[in-house]
């Protein structure tokens, strides 16, 4: 077999990414700090007992007893007795809480009398976790009151306790959530956002390599050894780039799945995802530097694409409900693919049958960069370094 | 060039004291404004960075709620109970019935297509036990892999449950003839809920002012990591000195006047940003400007300092996109927006207290979105004077370190 140069170029990048400390920062040390970062910020799971006030005007057994099936739940904490609306509103300003429960006064005697009081609730939804689960707990507590005098006042007109709660709630709708029954936020968010970060600094790790060359006039060299082709000029200087960002990859899923036991209903598969993934995003970086042969251009679409992608790939806010010009930009970066592969065969659990379109949406990625390499070629031939 | 810079040398050596100090700064701050202009990298960075990204974060979240998910609905009971109970369910504004399932086969088979979100089983007894008198139950499967979807479609489904329960309960106890004695179907107490801060509880008006921020103290950290960097590169080209900054200055000088140039320079963006963007896409914008636009002066500050400090780590132009992008991510998690703060173990909230960003999100949420003033902000506006303290001795160590390392490696006669 003739030498094709593919192995010496290989090698010249395994010395060329010793030399730098900037490599081992980038591929290393980054991925493992944002893995880590991740794991251990969110490993609580859900951010309980939300810090909220308790504004009773009543001052009854009955508030009191508000107050305390109020703190019993898990949800909200009563971290201050205020004795105004004004007030809870000043606490909620500066921060101190993040919701407060108000019991109207002669909340007893209009209960007693029939007279329908109103249980008023408030919370601040610019905080949205902590905002919709104090909105939860409050709500389940104002309910559980109304209940509760409904059941006394039933039980005393000589209903059953079966027929008490066929009165208070006639139709029982059971949530099952799928996958993570616990709505763990971690397991939500946790693998998204690693793929996201792992996508950024592959990007930006390839542009890097390859523009660094047409900046330090190398270019030349890197493509003579390999006899001037440019397909295994990159192959043999992305190869061990791969071999990095897949052992960082791989480390990522078992930090996920095996250390943090997420739920994963397919790990090879999503292993197997995981190298197209990589493959993937290292032609999106190829791509960007064919596009723009320019370390400053190439790296900031990188950048901008990699940072954006935490945003239209739909991680928090779904895809199908974003305008339709700007949800089409999902379509465009692996992450969207690899975060769909994800769902379905990770956390839902579904043969990999149903996401069979996305692992091959995952392999189009290096057919289109292929398109583009001649311009790279030319670039790297004639290399010129614009600050 | 290089005259240009020996004769900056020596004006500044000629001067001492607190004059000379102050015109050094002067000089320091009029040619930073040339070394901006004159790079496009930085102008980019700089100006279209705070211009651009906001609006098309916005344009991302904008749509603001999630509505009209699709649903499938597997009826085992197919009766006009059930029917009732599909008709409230499609009239929800997030459930949008997609299909009507013969089994759950079906029904599972759409779900794994992704072209359902939820499905509604309804039991083969459902009916019965409605006119039985008895509570029946209704299994619901939910998709959580967005919870912002699943909070959407519980939200209906809560409502859903509390008007079958006003309904059905209302015609029961009429049918004992319980209003004689008095009760009347509804509940002995109302209750009632109000939003605050983002009332329509939308996404974008979540999540945006605190990502305003954010965009501000990285493109700041983004542009002076890519000025510190261009400069080392010159001073390697240039025996050590780096012939378009002014040199012979004290440390201190230099970083007053480049902080106040950034300082100028941001302005035009920061009134874009917090107070035109708001107000262009309807986002939460109720706090008093004076109050906000005080409570960004040690902001930007900080995040001037800040960047000066990072600035260390970038020897390159370009090493400003590996040292800085990332952190992006982290700085948004350890702002607490998403994560509460209160539920972070007690590393991560030191480590959230040395970013500027960190106690502007939080300020600025508040006065913007919740009409705070600045007394009530007090807490974070004095964490941002004391961090950019803090920011400016790491970033004068920083600038000191910098001279003398390239002074002793190029060997410059000092």
């Amino acid at each position: 077999m003739t030498d094709l140069g593919f192995w010496s170029t290989a090698r010249r990048e395994c010395r060329r990414m010793a030399s730098r400390k900037m490599y081992l920062f980038m591929m290393v040390v980054v991925p493992v700090a944002i893995f880590l970062f991740f794991t251990g910020l969110l490993s609580p799971g859900l951010p309980l007992r939300v810090p909220t006030a308790i504004v009773d005007l009543d001052h009854t057994p009955m508030s009191r007893k508000v107050t305390r099936s109020l703190n019993a739940g898990e949800l909200v904490n009563i971290s201050e007795h205020l004795e105004s609306y004004t007030d809870a509103m000043a606490s909620v300003r500066r921060g101190d809480i993040f919701g407060f429960f108000v019991i109207p006064p002669k909340f007893e005697k209009d209960v007693l009398s029939g007279k329908k009081p109103t249980l008023e609730y408030y919370t601040n939804l610019t905080y949205f976790v902590p905002g919709t689960l104090s909105f939860k707990g409050f709500k389940t507590v104002s309910v559980t009151t109304a209940a509760g005098v409904v059941s006394a006042q039933m039980s005393a007109m000589g209903l059953t306790p079966d027929m008490v709660s066929a009165m208070i709630q006639p139709v029982d709708v059971q949530e099952h959530p799928i996958g993570n029954p616990w709505l763990n936020y971690s397991i939500y968010l946790s693998p998204s956002f690693c793929f996201g970060a792992l996508a950024l600094m592959i990007m930006l790790s390839t542009c890097f390599c390859i523009s660094m060359e047409i900046k330090n006039d190398t270019s030349r060299q890197w493509l003579a050894g390999a006899h001037g082709h440019i397909t295994v000029a990159l192959a043999g200087k992305l190869l061990p780039h791969f071999v990095v960002w897949s052992v960082m990859g791989q480390f990522m899923l078992s930090l996920l799945f095996c250390w943090q036991h997420f739920p994963c209903g397919n790990l090879p598969a999503l292993c197997l995802a995981m190298e197209l993934f990589i493959i993937g995003c290292m032609a999106m970086g190829v791509l960007f530097c064919s596009i723009v042969p320019n370390p400053r251009l190439s790296m900031t679409l990188s950048a901008l694409i990699g940072i954006l992608t935490f945003s239209f790939v739909g991680f928090s806010f779904p895809v199908q409900n974003m305008y339709g010009p700007i949800a089409i930009f999902s379509y465009l970066v692996p992450c969207r693919y690899m975060f769909l592969i994800y769902i379905f065969t990770g956390l839902n659990a579904f043969p990999v049958y149903y996401s069979r379109l996305y692992f091959v949406a995952l392999l189009l990625f290096p057919l289109i960069c292929s398109l583009l390499i001649r311009r790279l070629r030319n670039a790297c031939l004639n290399p010129v370094y614009v600050p | 060039m290089y005259r240009n810079m020996n004769k900056d040398t020596d004006k500044n050596t000629r001067r001492g004291g607190v004059g000379g100090w102050f015109l050094a700064m002067a000089r320091v701050f009029r040619r930073e404004f040339s070394l901006v202009f004159s790079d496009l990298g930085i102008i980019l960075f700089f100006f279209v960075l705070p211009l651009a990204y906001p609006v098309t974060y916005t344009l991302i979240y904008n749509p603001e709620i999630v509505t009209d998910l699709p649903v499938a609905v597997v009826d085992h009971s197919r009766t006009a109970d059930s029917r009732a109970l599909v008709q409230a369910a499609s009239a929800a504004p997030s459930i949008q019935i997609y299909a009507q399932c013969a089994d759950m086969a079906e029904a599972k088979e759409l779900f794994a297509s992704n072209k359902v979100f939820a499905i509604i089983e309804i039991p083969a007894d459902y009916a019965r036990k409605i006119g039985r008198g008895e509570q029946a139950t209704v299994p619901m499967y939910f998709d959580v892999s967005l919870l912002l979807r699943y909070r959407a479609l519980l939200s209906s489904v809560t409502d859903l449950q509390m008007k079958l329960t006003q309904e059905i309960t209302g015609t029961r106890l009429e049918t004992m003839g319980a209003s004689a004695l008095g009760i009347d179907g509804g509940l002995p107490v109302n209750s009632h809920n109000s939003f605050l801060g983002d009332p329509g509880q939308g996404f974008a008006s979540f999540v945006m002012p605190g990502v305003f921020i954010l965009i501000l103290q990285q493109s700041m950290v983004l542009g002076i990591c890519m000025i510190a960097g261009s400069s080392k590169e010159r001073r390697r080209l240039n025996g050590g000195i780096d012939p378009r900054t002014i040199n012979g200055v004290p440390a201190s000088a230099t970083i007053w006047g480049k902080t106040l140039c950034y300082m100028v320079l941001y302005l035009p963006s920061v009134l874009y940003v917090v107070k035109v963007l708001p107000e262009m896409f309807a986002l939460p914008h109720s706090g008093a400007a004076v109050d906000y636009l005080l409570f960004l002066v040690p902001l930007m500050l900080g995040s001037a300092m800040f960047g000066q400090a990072l600035s260390g780590l970038c020897t390159e132009r370009e090493s400003c996109f590996i040292v800085v992008v990332f952190t992006s991510i982290i700085f948004l998690f350890l702002s607490g927006l998403t994560w509460p703060r209160y539920a972070m173990n007690q590393f991560w909230i030191w480590l959230g207290n040395l970013v500027p960003a960190t106690w502007g999100v939080e300020g600025f949420i508040r006065i913007n979105s919740n009409a705070a003033t600045l007394a009530e902000t007090a807490h974070p506006f004095h964490m941002l004077w004391i961090l950019a303290a803090g920011y400016f001795i790491v970033a004068w160590g920083v600038q000191s370190y910098v001279e003398r390392y390239y002074r002793r490696n190029y060997a410059i006669a000092a």
